[in-house]
């Protein structure tokens, strides 16, 4: 077989690539946008920042994107992580709890009202509401990874409790109040602009911690080796019991920061709708990215280009007057062919077909 | 004896392959009816892609196959099932979940009135099961009960199918003990009375001699010969399974080693006392020299993979200790393992091996890797240079390091497993069947190896079926039978001495 | 004799889990009533079958799917698709008997085509059905983005229709307990679907493929057939609970039934059928129903906790369902012999001992709860009626542009209000009635603030749960320029849309207090 050189450019390296297929996707429908949407890809500069149809879809994506970043670990390890929007939710009633906890009173005096509403007031400093706030949802985290791990219960399973149990939590938190954030710098947090939304850069940090854990230690290699075969992997010596404990802490993390985001978004918390149905797009950005139900290999760009796939689409559908409720249709759509080019009978067959092209 | 003298079942020049591997070569096989005989071979002989082939669950690439008098081409397990041929197979197919009623009949409910009639299955059962002389609840679900139930209630299925000509039994008796065996065996000799042929598939030695009317054995692939059971002494059905003849073997004496004067006699890299853990290895006492290989010998299920996991950690032991460097261990598991300088290279490399979706150099640094935890990240240059140094050293057929180790040949990867266990620069290496599946040449290559690492003063334990292989690379053996250590053969000794003790018998 | 109950529980020791929750169940309700006097009502009791139809009938074709080891996520989707779609063909003047069979047909063929890439594509049961829940809902707003109210006489008489149970009402007065039509259906169901389950070969091989899908298939089960079928019959029995319940809501809309599909899942898994597949009885799962059932209940009358109380005794029910079930299956083992041996001999006397625990466990469990219910006052039973929607309709109908109706709170009163266009304000809770004059330019002020709000734009949708004691629900009809939209929602929860409760305090603001 052909020597081929670490460096050197080739076609096939490039279609045999992870990153080939979601990214192709994406294309596909920017594609569309390009031919169906006029004015898609204008992007405009007001006041030093970008603003556009692109860069919305980067902003409200990225909600998305740092769910599927912790996503792509739990099903790396061959689980599944069903409690990320109930999570969101919990760290949402918990920021806005501290922030303003005299909501919860019943009768406010016209001062106290006077005082909540200020942009400038909060109860606890930022710099300790957003760790605290980390904290809590790495413990919900945790109490998923101990369920898999040592409790022994399906993934699917164990985190469909605290998917049903955290919204009520979350409601149990604030006492059933939605509570209105007027922080300033907390909105900013989803709604601030540095020449890009803010939240990308919440995006890029993470992603590049997460980078750093998976690519710079050794984390990543043992995920992906227990993710492939657990067993290979406990004689080698790795704990496949630590390394999802440690997996589905993280995914917990990144869904505390994304409740972060998404309660500064609409400056409430507000525990029933918080990431609603967000696991489920969590869970198909990562499919689409390319990382297998069953374990295995991961690639945190191709999940997030997979998040990026179901934005635009979204976007797109939006853009061409599709009616908000109905969009879900279309994912469904896209998650069908997804997975259909995904599995294995199918790429048979069209192997076949093109063969049989090939000798006609 | 045999009601007729003519066949039921004739298998001529069966051939099948799978890639990579060469399954059987030109097999001939004969069942007589009403006979029961014993199907035999170590690892990889190629009984069980027989027994597929019998079944329908293979095609054979050539040959025939004449059942009852007629040529068929078997296409399928229900076709097989249709023309009398019933396997029960060593792991139990049954649906635990399912009373043991159902577990007999399902597919073949008798109805009433359009619905399932219970209590005609239930009694339907508890006949068929009476025949077998069991008595128990049919009700229950299969589940609650012993595994020799279960195993009765699967060979009550696979009975109760009309005219059934021909019995395959695989490794029924693993999981008995020997009461139950015997109950077995009396099941056994009333069908053999009704005229239906047993293919009995085992590696107990003893239950051959004890049941079977002729021994068939197979080995790498290729028919050895089919022997009447009476006129084969067990020291040559050993000696046919393993590779030589007898005579062959009362010749071969333990090559001299000369590097046996470099073994430090007074110190010991591990020494165990007493190590046992209850159903799996009877307690036993094992100790390494620095500069010594110690082979492990002993037939299929002698414990030899057991032994080895013990040493290893992968089961804790539940009786005696272990001192490895000279402190005792304490915390039994593969890192505490590596940690002391302890490596096993498994034997079912598929399970328990590689990590197929990973390439050859994350596979290779692996273990040592596991050993430096989550955050001493061996940079990329470094991973490829131990890569490229093993790929070398044990001459590993790839193109680059990064090929997935799925696509290499199994004699490949085997080497990739054992560059991973060599990079975590282990004192005891512990090599559990290294040679399987794997070329000439590279058998060679490894026992060379092994024989350098003794060089440098660390202990080897060599685990392999084939009993040169273990004479010419071990300065001491140990033979176990029956999970049980018999004895050790320090020093130069005669190649038959061994087997009989593998054999337990003077014979 | 304590060796015939000895061989009595042994022979018949896989039936302790659904034991067990029957008993958690009585124990539940059985608290319940001894502490709240309203609780004691019959008619308590058959109201807990009330709103379970649906539940009923979706959870048995779940089970089902959860016995051949897989799951159904569409089911919320497809029901509401089913409410939808039956409600745009009967406005279109469809017959109704036609109707419901295309939407039977309609369950049917979107099961068969999940079954299919789940049985011959692999695509994983959690994707498939994941994707079919995404497409059906969807599929609801390309029909209509707000609901759709039934009107049809059949569907009314269906909903309306009462079965007094003798013994326990008068047939003369035709009052007292009785239950509707659409429980007596469930429970035919019910009963077709045990049936199938322990009679027929297909319902073996269902509980076979549970237990382990590879022997099933080495000993000649139709597998792959039976697993298409599985999945058909939970598309159907979604589509038949879409039917019930839109017949139970008179309406159809695409937001109906969000989240069921959990719902339906926990009800399952609380009756004893185990999420691995293999294990479980369908009458279990009406035991799981119930449970929810008086869950809710409890909470209701308990009228101190809010709602979403329930998510979470939901939640740390399932857990301990599911934990005790985990704890009780062998992990899935890499060698099957030695396990088996091993496990199986230990499993015969550890099964009791654990069967035992179980229930005391969600004893224990359940006497906590009750210790937080305990210490409250005994809150009068407010039966929940159904809205007058009849009368409501019939009001806009004769003129009036906003029909306001009001019920539970701690009064339980119910109260519905007309105000017409020319200022008049009509107001009765039964027994009284009232009267206000007001000025039409006053009506027309608030006809354009509810407008201004959104009522006729997607913004405002109708939102249901399970009232606190102390809530009120609301009911409202506005008929403005030409559009009619009525929208219903309960108090104490944060489910409503925001501008709803605005609304209702501006009709507050204009309509006459009753004395």
């Amino acid at each position: 077989m052909k020597q081929e050189s670490k460096t050197s450019f080739s076609w096939r390296k490039v279609t045999e690539s992870r990153l080939f297929f979601p990214f192709s996707a994406l294309a596909l429908i920017l594609l569309f946008d390009l031919i169906f949407v006029p004015g898609f890809f204008n992007v405009q500069v007001r006041d030093g920042n970008l603003y556009g149809n692109l860069i919305d879809i980067l902003r409200s994506g990225s909600t998305v994107i740092l769910l599927a970043i912790g996503m792509t670990l739990v099903i790396a390890t061959g689980g599944v992580d069903l409690s990320v929007g109930a999570v969101m939710a919990i760290s949402a009633s918990v920021a806005a709890l501290m922030i303003n906890p005299y909501v919860l009173a019943t009768q406010l005096s016209p001062e106290t009202q006077r005082l909540i509403s200020d942009p400038n007031f909060t109860n606890q400093p930022l710099w300790v509401v957003v760790p605290v706030t980390l904290i809590v949802a790495s413990l919900c985290g945790l109490w998923n990874g101990i369920l898999v791990s040592y409790a022994r219960i399906q993934p699917m399973v164990a985190t469909l409790i605290l998917m049903i149990a955290g919204r009520g939590i979350a409601q149990l938190i604030t006492n059933g109040v939605r509570i209105q954030i007027f922080y300033e710098p907390y909105s900013f947090i989803a709604n601030g602009w540095v020449i890009v939304p803010f939240p990308l850069y919440i995006v890029a940090f993470m992603f590049t911690l997460t980078w750093l854990l998976t690519r710079r230690t050794a984390i990543g290699l043992f995920i992906e080796s227990v993710g492939v075969n657990a067993r290979s992997s406990f004689f080698s010596g790795i704990d496949e019991k630590r390394i999802k404990l440690l997996a589905y802490t993280f995914c917990g993390f990144c869904a505390g920061m994304a409740g972060l985001v998404a309660s500064s978004n609409i400056k409430t918390s507000d525990a029933n709708n918080i990431g609603l149905t967000l696991e489920l797009d969590a869970i198909l950005a990562v499919v689409i990215g390319g990382t297998l139900m069953a374990g295995g290999r991961f690639s945190l760009l191709a999940s997030i280009i997979g998040a990026l796939v179901m934005q635009a689409t979204t976007i797109s559908m939006y853009a061409i007057g599709v009616p908000a409720n109905a969009v879900m249709a279309i994912k469904g759509l896209v998650v069908i062919l997804v997975i259909l080019l995904y599995s294995e009978q199918v790429r048979n067959v069209l192997r076949r077909l093109t063969a049989q092209r090939k000798e006609a | 004896m045999a009601d007729l003298s003519d066949d039921i079942v004739t298998m001529e020049d069966i051939h099948k392959s799978f890639p990579g591997v060469q399954a059987l070569e030109g097999v001939d096989f004969r069942l007589r009816r009403g006979e029961i005989h014993a199907l035999v071979g170590e690892n990889g002989a190629g009984k069980s892609t027989l027994i597929k082939i019998l079944t329908g669950v293979e095609r054979p690439d050539r040959g025939s196959i004449i059942f009852d008098g007629k040529e068929v081409n078997i296409k399928s397990p229900q076709h097989a099932q249709d023309l009398g041929i019933s396997p029960v197979y060593q792991e139990i197919n049954l649906c635990p979940n399912l009373t043991v009623a159902e577990n007999i009949l399902i597919g073949r409910e008798p109805m009433k009135f359009g619905g399932i009639d219970w209590k005609t299955m239930n009694s339907r059962a508890s006949y068929i099961l009476d025949g077998l002389d069991v008595d128990i609840d049919v009700t229950q679900t299969l589940g609650s009960y012993s595994v020799a139930i279960q195993q009765m209630t699967a060979i009550a299925r696979a009975l109760d199918i009309s005219s059934v000509k021909v019995l395959i039994l695989d490794e029924p008796t693993s999981s008995l003990d020997v009461h139950e065996t015997q109950e077995l065996f009396r099941v056994m000799h009333k069908l053999k009375n009704e005229g239906i042929a047993i293919i009995f598939i085992t590696h107990f030695l003893d239950q051959i001699y004890e049941i079977t009317d002729r021994i068939t054995v197979l080995r790498n692939g290729r028919l050895v010969g089919t022997y009447p059971t009476d006129s084969l002494p067990r020291l040559e059905l050993i000696a046919k399974m393993i590779g030589r003849s007898l005579a062959e073997y009362d010749d071969m004496k333990r090559t001299k080693i000369e590097s046996s004067q470099n073994i430090k006699k007074g110190d010991s890299l591990l020494d165990a006392k007493g190590l046992g853990l209850s159903g799996s290895v009877e307690p036993l006492d094992l100790v390494l020299h620095p500069g010594e290989v110690v082979g492990l010998a002993g037939l299929l299920g002698s414990g030899r993979t057991e032994i080895a996991r013990l040493l290893f950690g992968i089961d804790k032991p539940d009786s005696g200790e272990v001192n490895v460097g000279g402190q005792q261990v304490t915390d039994h598991s593969p890192i505490g393992s590596i940690a002391r300088g302890v490596a096993l290279c498994p034997e079912d490399r598929k399970a328990e091996g590689i990590v197929g979706e990973l390439t050859i150099r994350e596979n290779i640094i692996l273990a040592m890797q596991a050993s430096r935890g989550f955050f001493k990240y061996l940079t990329l240059q470094q991973q490829y240079e131990i890569a490229d140094r093993y790929i070398k050293i044990l001459q590993i057929a790839t193109p680059s390091a990064d090929q997935p180790i799925k696509n290499l040949s199994g004699g490949n990867q085997q080497k990739v497993i054992l560059a991973r266990w060599l990079a975590t620069n282990p004192q005891i290496l512990i090599l559990d069947e290294p040679t399987r599946g794997i070329d000439v040449g590279t058998k060679a290559e490894i026992q060379k190896l092994v024989l350098s690492l003794a060089e440098e003063g660390k202990s080897c334990v060599f685990i392999s079926s084939e009993l040169e292989e273990v004479l010419r690379t071990s300065h001491r053996i140990v033979v176990l039978k029956d999970h049980k250590k018999v004895t050790e053969f320090p020093g130069e000794v005669d190649g038959h001495k061994i087997m009989q003790a593998m054999a337990g018998s003077e014979q | 004799m304590k060796h015939k109950i000895g061989a009595f529980v042994s022979t018949n020791r896989r039936f302790i889990p659904l034991f067990a929750t029957a008993l958690l169940f009585f124990i539940a309700y059985g608290v319940g009533a001894g502490f709240f006097q309203g609780m004691r009502d019959p008619q308590i009791f058959l109201n807990l079958f009330r709103t379970a139809p649906f539940l009923i009938i979706a959870a048995v074709g779940g089970t089902f799917v959860i016995l051949t080891g897989g799951i159904d996520l569409s089911v919320g989707g497809v029901i509401a698709l089913t409410t939808v779609a039956s409600a745009a063909l009967l406005r279109a003047g469809w017959d109704p008997w036609i109707v419901m069979l295309l939407m039977l047909t309609m369950g049917v063929a979107l099961g068969a085509t999940m079954g299919w890439f789940i049985t011959y594509l692999k695509v994983q049961p959690f994707i498939a059905t994941l994707a079919a829940l995404w497409v059906t809902r969807g599929l609801c707003f390309f029909i209509s983005d707000d609901s759709i109210s039934i009107d049809h006489p059949t569907y009314k008489l269906l909903s309306q229709t009462k079965i007094l149970i003798p013994g326990l009402s008068d047939p003369a007065t035709k009052e007292g307990d009785f239950i509707s039509l659409l429980v007596v259906l469930a429970f035919v169901v019910l009963a077709m679907a045990m049936y199938v389950a322990h009679y027929t070969p297909f319902g073996r091989a269902v509980y076979a493929i549970g237990g382990n899908e590879q022997s099933a298939r080495l000993m000649g089960l139709p597998v792959d057939r039976t697993k298409v079928l599985v999945y058909t019959l939970s598309g159907f029995c979604s589509a038949l609970a879409g039917i019930t319940l839109s017949i139970y809501v008179g309406s159809g809309h695409g937001l109906y039934a969000m989240g069921f599909e959990l719902t339906v899942i926990a009800a399952i898994v609380m009756g004893g059928t185990m999420l691995t597949g293999g294990a479980g009885y369908i009458f279990g799962t009406l035991f799981g129903v119930l449970i929810l059932g008086v869950t809710q209940t409890l909470i209701q009358f308990n009228g101190q906790l809010s709602s979403w109380w329930t998510n979470i005794v939901v939640g740390a029910l399932t857990l301990v369902f599911i934990g005790v079930q985990s704890f009780l299956a062998a992990p899935k083992s890499r060698r099957p012999s030695d396990q088996m041996a091993g496990l199986m001999l230990r499993r015969n006397r550890k099964s009791l001992l654990m069967g035992a625990g179980t229930v005391l466990a969600m004893i224990v469990l359940g006497a906590f709860l009750f210790r937080m219910i305990i210490p409250s006052t005994e809150s009068t039973a407010c039966t929940l009626k159904p809205f007058r929607q009849d009368q409501a309709a019939s009001l806009i109908q004769g003129g009036a542009v906003i029909a306001y109706e009001r019920h539970g709170g701690p009064a339980c009163i119910d109260e519905l209000y007309a105000i017409y266009p020319d200022g008049r304000i009509k107001g009765d809770d039964g027994d009284r009635t009232v009267e206000k004059q007001a000025t039409p330019a006053e009506v027309e002020t608030l006809l354009s603030g509810i407008q201004n709000l959104g009522w006729f734009t997607e913004d405002i949708y109708s939102t249901w749960h399970t009232p606190c004691g102390q809530c009120y629900t609301y009911y409202i009809s506005v008929s403005h320029d030409g559009q009619q939209k009525t929208v219903q929602a309960v108090d104490g929860g944060t489910d409503a849309p925001s501008d709803y409760w605005q609304v209702v305090s501006l009709i507050n603001g204009l309509i006459p207090r009753l004395p």
